[in-house]
């Protein structure tokens, strides 16, 4: 089922380019909101005969292929990973469905689309280390030149600094993949015939160094996150919503899967310090993105401090903060994505993206009423309202970190207060007040525009309300994969 | 108790919220033809109905023990959170007040807001607020409450911020939410922390483990502070009390329930609190002294005001400042009664100042005078609810001042001064501006005033009415003592308090033309209290200035040391390999030395580290 998953956007790119007419925006873009939806419906299926239950790899796919190399083509979804597949799918044809000003190469484009897709699918299911990487390199191809190419005017330095950061990332990692695989004298790259390597302590120190500067990069943790919002302002918005929604969820990802996977003892030594870089990036993301007056920095500024709980929550690596950090993962994809969708509609309506020239935005007549709403609704989500997804994935973070890590717990708790603060002041300062007469032009926005935001803004409200409808989904792995760390059971019984 | 009663009664919070999802249609423009109306009409339908249901869950419950009904909401990796409702006659009343006073000021709001162009979202949002308020006055699971305080901020945000087009709206929405916020993201901090030492978030499973917790006193208190953050945010108290007086600026049918029952949510939650604080001895004398401070500094405060809105809300302030206190004090009883009494006189002196404000549209007392000729029901309104609210037999605050006074009379007289000088000073401010509002002579916006038209006059005196039987209710539910209890002394003091209160409010001269003192002493102090003892400059000098600075310098520290630092790497790197091309000479003798030079430096890094 998972081969199939990642065909189906390789059969839509050939069939993109086979047709003569799909070099017009108009078809490719249909063929590949087709081929998302194809793609998006079997994930739904495989979600559907995903046995929540079943605290091992489900779906498994395995054929061999370079063996002298340790490669194998070795594919499987847990409840880690299956929930982010299907979020990317879904997000994939979002940002599809809104690429309707993609007029310069529609079908290098929507290729380019589809190739990422298929990338971060790829990696997420990938059971092999190698596999893993090649996946992970090839999702940062694709991104590179949507940004370089589809870009704004800075695009050039965005998209090369994106590039450099991430490569250092995937350098870093292949160097941990490698290294544990020689060290442990294995055969083989398969994840989990290296979980139990016996490593001695100091290279394990070393190996999962690489790995959290590695991953840090990708999600990012300051202090290597100044990608991030280069990359989102130049990005174009359907760019900016995958960036943000399943990007970056490939470092935390990654982070649960190998980090905490692979090297559990020298995890649970480096914790504290884990602990505190999470409060540090969280504070950090927010007082910064307090004095931003460009919206989509502000949005990349606070993911950088809502990836910072997931940080926290990993450190814990307690059943329930670990079921908190892949609920976060969810719920910041489905936030940032709608953030995202609608900074671009005001971005395409108005012309700037600067809080300080615009004002009274929610006038019903002249201004954007129906996105202005929508946007009080995915920053309340953002901050952490309850009856809204967010606050379940922090109020689990928090909840269940506590008990490790009160003080740390605690300080990043003013996050939320924080994320109060600057998105508070980016919907006063934009929506409120009088609309200023050099608005008063505004277009109209239309309902194909809203689309995304509204369905976005249904699953946070409806899994703020029904959260039991995507922990199942989730909490049989996260525990097994709390179980990897021998003593926390223990820690927090006594 | 009827056990189908029991099992709908979640049915009473969910009317409000069925008749907001239902406005939505109209809120956002896809109903037209019809106008905003239907919308208004369904909602209040909404209101009556769970006033109606409330009724008869109520009544079920007089002489019955409490029930409680759970579901279980979310059950993961150990974590278990039940939606637990609490149905007694306490929590049944609470609700009962909070969809009647709902009820009342969605039919004002009819009158009130009739020309207004989202009447539809108001209506939605008053839903939204009604059905958060009933649930957290049901709510038996500290999470649930916890979730719907924080759902009362946000559409506090929204209903304070309902005409945002105006300037001061902007501000006082903004102020308005992150004050609140403030208190709520301690409480979320108390709350976590609470749930996870007592292993549960049900108020019975807390009560348990706090009867025989064994905490540090540092822990303690921590937790105990942290719990009444919320509600300090919540009741306006001070330090974080600055939000209530400017969300004035929002309409005045909300503001009829945030001065009567929302505030008194915070409050609640304080009572239901209780068995936790008492854990923590600085928590209790945090709320009593922080009650003192807001009830004696609001009081003041009021007098000096000429926005009509704003006295009455820095009034609200005083009065939770009292039931703070009485909280703190460990005196449940008195708060509730003074939270009842308070409630339904302050809803009345709020509908009679919509009106007021409605058909002079000002909220300026100095623009105002002769009312009364013009605005009977009105006028009669003002009055019953000032009476309602300062100690004058036989209304509601009489009989509530009276439990605290001889609540304190014993163990704490200083606090009995408190409530003494409290209502002093009410009287005396109510004094003040019935004199300058319904008294003397007209003015230009007084002079033509019309009484209200009857989508207001009849829930201003159907409150009326409440407010003149509340003894009488007190009296049904047993919260008037027996005649043979009362302390005399104690009655003459109040009574007294009140009279030199309304005596002197009477007796003081003022001028319209000299409102501003020629005396420089004077002048400071009418300035100190007119602008709230400049709480808010000092805030604007130091939160918000350190939150911007520290924001700023992140920022820069991003922009210039940490992106600059990859940028100069950038640039060494580009420079390097600019310069060093002018090397390719094409002499192999330097690329020879070259390589040999640099397999040395390595080979000795190698062997130097190895």
């Amino acid at each position: 089922m998972l081969n199939i998953l990642l065909l189906i956007p390789l059969v839509g790119i050939i069939i993109l380019w086979l047709i003569p007419q799909a070099s017009s925006l108009y078809v490719s873009r249909i063929l590949s909101i087709i081929t998302i939806s194809l793609a998006l419906g079997v994930s739904l299926v495989l979600l559907i005969q995903f046995n929540p239950m079943d605290d091992s790899l489900q779906f498994l796919e395995n054929i061999p292929w370079l063996a002298p190399l340790g490669l194998t083509y070795r594919l499987g979804a847990d409840g880690l990973s299956l929930p982010l597949i299907v979020l990317n799918n879904l997000l994939t044809g979002l940002a599809l469905f809104r690429s309707d000003e993609a007029h310069h190469r529609p079908r290098l484009y929507f290729t380019l689309i589809l190739f990422l897709n298929v990338g971060v699918t790829g990696a997420f299911s990938a059971q092999n280390l190698l596999l893993f990487f090649l996946f992970y390199e090839l999702e940062l191809i694709p991104l590179y030149l949507l940004i370089a190419i589809w870009g704004g005017a800075q695009r050039g330095y965005a998209a090369t600094k994106f590039l450099i950061y991430t490569a250092v990332s995937g350098i870093l990692l292949l160097a941990a993949f490698l290294g544990v695989a020689w060290f442990s004298q294995s055969t083989t790259f398969d994840y989990q015939s290296l979980q139990h390597h016996h490593l001695p302590i100091n290279v394990q120190y070393l190996l999962l160094i690489a790995l959290l500067i590695g991953f840090g990069i990708k999600m990012p943790l300051v202090p290597f996150h100044t990608w991030l919002p280069d990359a989102h302002v130049e990005a174009s918005t359907p760019i900016s919503v995958l960036l943000a929604g399943v990007l970056l969820k490939l470092g935390t990802y990654g982070l649960l899967r190998f980090g905490l996977g692979l090297f559990p003892e020298p995890w649970l030594a480096l914790s504290p310090f884990l602990a505190g870089w999470a409060v540090v990036s969280v504070l950090y993301g927010a007082f910064t993105a307090i004095a931003q007056t460009d919206m989509k920095k502000m949005v990349a500024f606070s993911s950088i401090g809502h990836m910072g709980y997931i940080l926290l929550a990993a450190a814990a690596a307690t059943p329930l903060s670990l079921l908190g950090a892949v609920f976060q993962m969810v719920s910041h994809g489905l936030i940032s994505a709608m953030l995202f969708f609608l900074v671009g509609v005001i971005y395409q309506k108005t012309g700037t993206r600067d809080i300080h020239s615009l004002r009274g935005l929610l006038n019903p007549e002249r201004g954007l009423p129906i996105i202005g709403s929508l946007m009080i609704l995915g920053v309340m989500a953002s901050a952490g309202i309850p009856g809204m997804v967010g606050f379940i994935s922090e109020f689990l973070i928090f909840r269940g970190s506590f008990p490790v890590f009160p003080v740390q717990t605690l300080l990043a708790m003013i996050g939320t207060g924080l994320t109060a603060v600057y998105f508070l002041l980016l919907v006063n300062q934009t929506f409120f007040g009088r609309l200023t007469s050099n608005l008063s032009n505004v277009p109209q926005a239309r309902w194909s525009e809203r689309t995304p935001g509204i369905i976005l803004a249904i699953l946070i409200v409806t899994f703020g309300l029904q959260p039991a409808w995507l922990t199942g989904w989730i909490e049989s792995s996260t525990t097994a994969l709390s179980h990897v760390f021998p003593i926390s059971t223990t820690t927090l019984h006594s | 108790m009827n056990e189908l009663l029991v099992q709908t009664s979640w049915w009473v919070p969910t009317y409000g919220l069925i008749g907001a999802i239902a406005t939505l249609p109209w809120a956002i423009g896809l109903v037209q033809r019809t106008g905003q109306r239907p919308a208004a009409y369904f909602n209040l339908l909404m209101t009556v109905v769970a006033f109606i249901h409330g009724g008869i869950l109520f009544r079920h419950t007089l002489g019955h023990e409490s029930q409680q009904l759970s579901v279980q909401w979310l059950n993961a990796a150990g974590l278990q959170l039940f939606l637990t409702l609490d149905i007694s006659t306490i929590s049944t009343g609470a609700m009962e007040l909070i969809t009647g006073l709902s009820l009342l000021a969605q039919f004002f709001a009819i009158g009130y807001m009739e020309k207004d162009w989202a009447l539809a979202r108001f209506f939605g949002l008053m839903g939204f607020f009604e059905g958060a308020m009933s649930g957290l006055a049901l709510s038996d699971s500290l999470f649930l409450s916890y979730g719907l305080l924080e759902i009362l901020t946000l559409s506090t945000y929204l209903l304070v911020g309902f005409w945002y087009a105006q300037p001061l709206v902007v501000t006082a929405a903004r102020d308005a939410f992150l004050t609140k916020r403030v208190g709520d993201v301690l409480l979320l901090m108390g709350v976590v922390a609470l749930g996870t030492m007592a292993g549960s978030f049900e108020f019975q499973d807390i009560y348990d483990w706090a009867e025989n917790a064994d905490l540090s006193p540092m822990t303690a208190n921590l937790l105990g502070l942290a719990l009444i953050a919320g509600p300090i945010g919540k009741c306006a108290q001070f330090p974080l009390h600055l939000w209530l007086d400017e969300a004035m600026e929002g309409p005045n049918p909300a503001s009829i329930l945030r001065n009567s029952v929302v505030v008194a949510c915070g409050a609640y939650i304080l009572i239901k609190l209780q068995p936790i604080l008492v854990l923590s001895p600085l928590a209790l004398t945090a709320l009593v002294t922080l009650g003192t401070v807001t009830a004696i500094g609001a009081a003041f405060v009021s007098i000096a005001q000429i926005d009509i809105k704003r006295v009455f809300s820095h009034s609200t302030s005083a009065y939770l400042g009292l039931v703070f206190i009485a909280i703190g004090m460990q005196w449940t009883d008195f708060a509730l009664i003074l939270l009842v009494a308070h409630g339904f006189a302050k809803a009345l002196l709020f509908m009679s100042v919509g009106s007021i404000i409605l058909t002079t549209t000002s909220q300026d007392i100095t623009e105002m005078g002769g009312l009364w000729k013009r605005m009977p029901a009105t006028t009669f309104a003002f009055l019953v609810g000032s009476m309602g609210l300062i100690g004058l037999f036989p209304l509601g605050g009489f009989w509530a001042f009276w439990q605290g006074i001889n609540a304190f009379w014993y163990d704490s007289p200083v606090l009995v001064l408190v409530i003494l000088l409290v209502n002093g000073l009410t009287a005396f401010n109510l004094t003040r501006v019935f004199r300058q509002v319904f008294l003397g002579d007209s003015q230009p916006k007084t002079r033509r005033a019309p009484e209200v038209f009857w989508p207001m006059a009849v829930p201003m005196v159907s409150l009326t009415i409440v407010t003149l039987v509340a003894p009488a209710i007190f009296d049904n539910l047993s919260l008037i003592p027996d005649w043979e209890l009362i302390n005399p002394l104690s009655v003459v003091l109040m009574v007294t308090s009140s009279l030199i209160g309304i005596g002197s409010g009477f007796a003081v001269q003022f001028n319209r033309v000299w409102a501003r003192p020629i005396q420089e002493p004077f002048r400071f102090i009418q300035d100190l209290l007119a602008y709230d003892f400049y709480v808010d400059a000092l805030y604007r000098r130091s939160v918000v200035l350190w939150v911007s600075t520290l924001s700023q310098i992140g920022s820069w520290c991003d922009r210039y040391i940490i992106d600059g630092a990859i940028n100069v790497v950038g640039i060494v790197s580009i420079m390097g390999g600019q310069s060093l091309k002018y090397s390719i000479s094409g002499q192999p003798q330097t690329y020879a030395l070259t390589i040999l030079i640099g397999m040395t430096v390595i080979g000795l890094l190698v062997s130097w580290l190895v």
